[in-house]
């Protein structure tokens, strides 16, 4: 396998820290290399976060994703989307909450901007808002195919406390269907 | 060696590197980006019997360290740059009075409170002379994850070896990043701890600095019926202070000589791709520490791949710096290239070493890290 990068945007709080962990994880117990670094301001709550996934089989030195070669963004605020989209490569994808993140035209053009409702299927589906970083999981790896599914669900259930395992794997079910859906819609 | 694998983030496993090394006294104040190494060690150290306390500030918390090494317990505190700052004036007291501890540095922008979220490497200055006076730093620089675990386990031994404080620098890159670490196992560890010296006389013939010219100070535990005294001030082999002329003299050329006259056990570098060097025209010498050393390893794959003969010294222990090593190959090299996210606060002692003034530098200091490209690029430009 290549590199995958990839790089998971919003503002602080919303959990976008623990999904990249997840990821490393889940490579690192498959036998390969996983490493997750995260760039956050010195705001506690909503300032711009941005984590950088790096994912190889052999081993990585430079933990950060370099500019232009991230093949994946996920974002969930507007103002870490205008940010940090320059680091995708172009013809990149880039899954943005339509609520909460309103890509330009040329941004379009220019990249494969897929609209997935991240936070109201968190909140009302699921019933849990919480779970926007396990939707958002689900995605990108749908769209990525980075590590596999099974074992991404067990770290991810290793990480969120047992109360709430069900909501999780309801959201990664969830995460993974409409991550389906919008390549199918997309593709049409 | 029996090695086990984690995964987990530079901060943690610092803490767990403390733990496994017999540190049983952590103090400190919460600072980003190290306040997980406190949050990490305060539920490991209950737990065996340890003492973990928030301190109501930085001062506070290394003076507390400090008191905990006095009673003869392997202590350590963790903080950043601005927290060095504060703890400065104890940190002297420290290397007067030879008190053993181990102090964790995740650096952050700089000067002052500077940029706390953002990586740097602006503190390797202030790590060589935090404080007034004569005195040698010892310095450890953990370059990968795995190293934020044996460079706190070293540190922990060399701070009992050379009975001072001694200084773990990361920064906020390495501290925070998340992924692999193959590391010693807890058993290793526990095996390769050299407990600091005690003496077992009578306590009248105790004189705990009256040793030899390049040897530390052999202090007792406190509370063990060897009375002695601490001060800052210039002291006798009793603790006491003096201005006698040749005990003062002594004292501060025995801090100096206790680790200049021993630098080989502190010495550690890593050569990346060196060994094929000959000192042929075109090739390029990359000196660089820390979590810059990683940027600088991919630029090396690059730079290879594109035929440039590159390879990286890289000084794990920064003070006192491997003078002959780097000498090695700044006389066999002509290309050198110095790559710090501060502005040239290691390439000074790379160009006292060498005795070169055209030692080539790239720097940041806006708080965000050095891509390999960049310094693909540098190389292109100057060479």
């Amino acid at each position: 396998m290549a590199r995958t990068l990839m790089r998971f945007t919003g503002v602080g709080g919303q959990g976008v820290l623990l999904a990249g962990e997840i990821f490393a994880s889940a490579k690192i117990e498959l036998g390969g290399y996983g490493m997750k670094t995260a760039t956050y301001t010195s705001q506690v709550r909503g300032g711009p976060t941005v984590v950088d996934i790096t994912l190889d089989d052999d081993e990585i030195f430079y933990p950060y994703a370099n500019d232009g070669e991230i093949d994946f963004m996920l974002s969930v605020a507007q103002v870490s989307y205008d940010l940090f989209k320059g680091g995708v490569s172009v013809g990149g994808t880039i899954v943005v909450d339509p609520a909460l993140v309103k890509p330009s035209e040329e941004d379009k053009q220019k990249w494969n901007i897929v609209e997935i409702p991240i936070i109201t299927i968190a909140k009302e589906e699921v019933g849990n808002v919480i779970t926007q970083s396990v939707v958002a999981l689900a995605i990108a790896n749908d769209y990525t195919s980075a590590v596999d599914n099974d074992k991404l669900k067990e770290v991810m259930l290793s990480k969120v406390p047992k109360k709430v395992h069900e909501a999780n794997l309801k959201a990664y079910e969830l995460g993974i269907k409409y991550a389906q859906e919008a390549r199918v819609t997309h593709v049409a | 060696m029996q090695t086990r694998e984690i995964i987990s983030t530079g901060n943690d496993l610092a803490a767990i590197a403390a733990v496994d090394a017999g540190c049983l006294f952590f103090a400190g104040y919460p600072i980003t980006p190290s306040s997980e190494v406190m949050h990490t060690i305060s539920d490991l150290l209950p737990e065996i019997g340890g003492v973990a306390i928030q301190m109501e500030d930085e001062i506070a918390g290394v003076a507390a360290a400090i008191g905990a090494g006095m009673s003869g317990v392997r202590a350590l505190t963790a903080t950043s740059g601005p927290g060095i700052s504060l703890k400065a004036e104890n940190l002297g007291l420290a290397q007067m009075t030879e008190v053993p501890l181990v102090i964790v540095n995740v650096m952050r922008g700089g000067p002052s409170t500077g940029l706390p979220t953002r990586v740097s490497q602006g503190d390797v200055r202030q790590a060589k002379n935090p404080s007034h006076g004569d005195y040698r730093s010892i310095t450890l620089c953990a370059g990968n994850l795995a190293e934020c675990y044996t460079e706190v386990v070293r540190a922990f031994n060399l701070a009992d070896r050379f009975m001072q404080p001694v200084f773990v620098l990361t920064d906020e890159t390495i501290g925070h990043m998340h992924g692999k670490a193959v590391i010693p196992t807890e058993e290793e560890v526990k095996n390769g701890i050299v407990p600091r010296k005690k003496f077992d006389g009578t306590p009248e013939d105790y004189r705990p600095y009256g040793v030899g010219s390049d040897e530390p100070a052999v202090l007792n535990p406190m509370f063990e019926g060897y009375r002695y005294h601490f001060t800052g001030l210039h002291h006798d082999s009793k603790g006491f202070p003096t201005e006698e002329i040749e005990t003062c003299r002594k004292l501060i050329q025995r801090l100096e000589d206790k680790v200049m006259m021993h630098r080989d056990e502190l010495e550690f570098n890593e050569e990346f791709m060196l060994d094929d060097m000959t000192g042929e025209e075109g090739e390029v010498l990359i000196i660089a520490y820390g979590s810059v050393s990683l940027s600088a390893k991919e630029s090396i794959r690059h730079l290879r791949a594109q035929g440039i003969k590159a390879g990286l010294f890289r000084p794990i222990t920064l003070w006192p710096s491997p003078a002959e090593s780097i000498r090695k190959y700044t006389d066999m090299i002509k290309n050198v290239l110095c790559v710090e996210l501060n502005i040239r606060q290691y390439t000074e002692e790379v160009e006292r070493v060498s005795s070169r003034l055209d030692i080539q530098g790239l720097y940041k200091v806006n708080g965000r890290p050095i891509s390999p490209y960049e310094i693909v690029n540098k190389v292109k430009e100057v060479f």
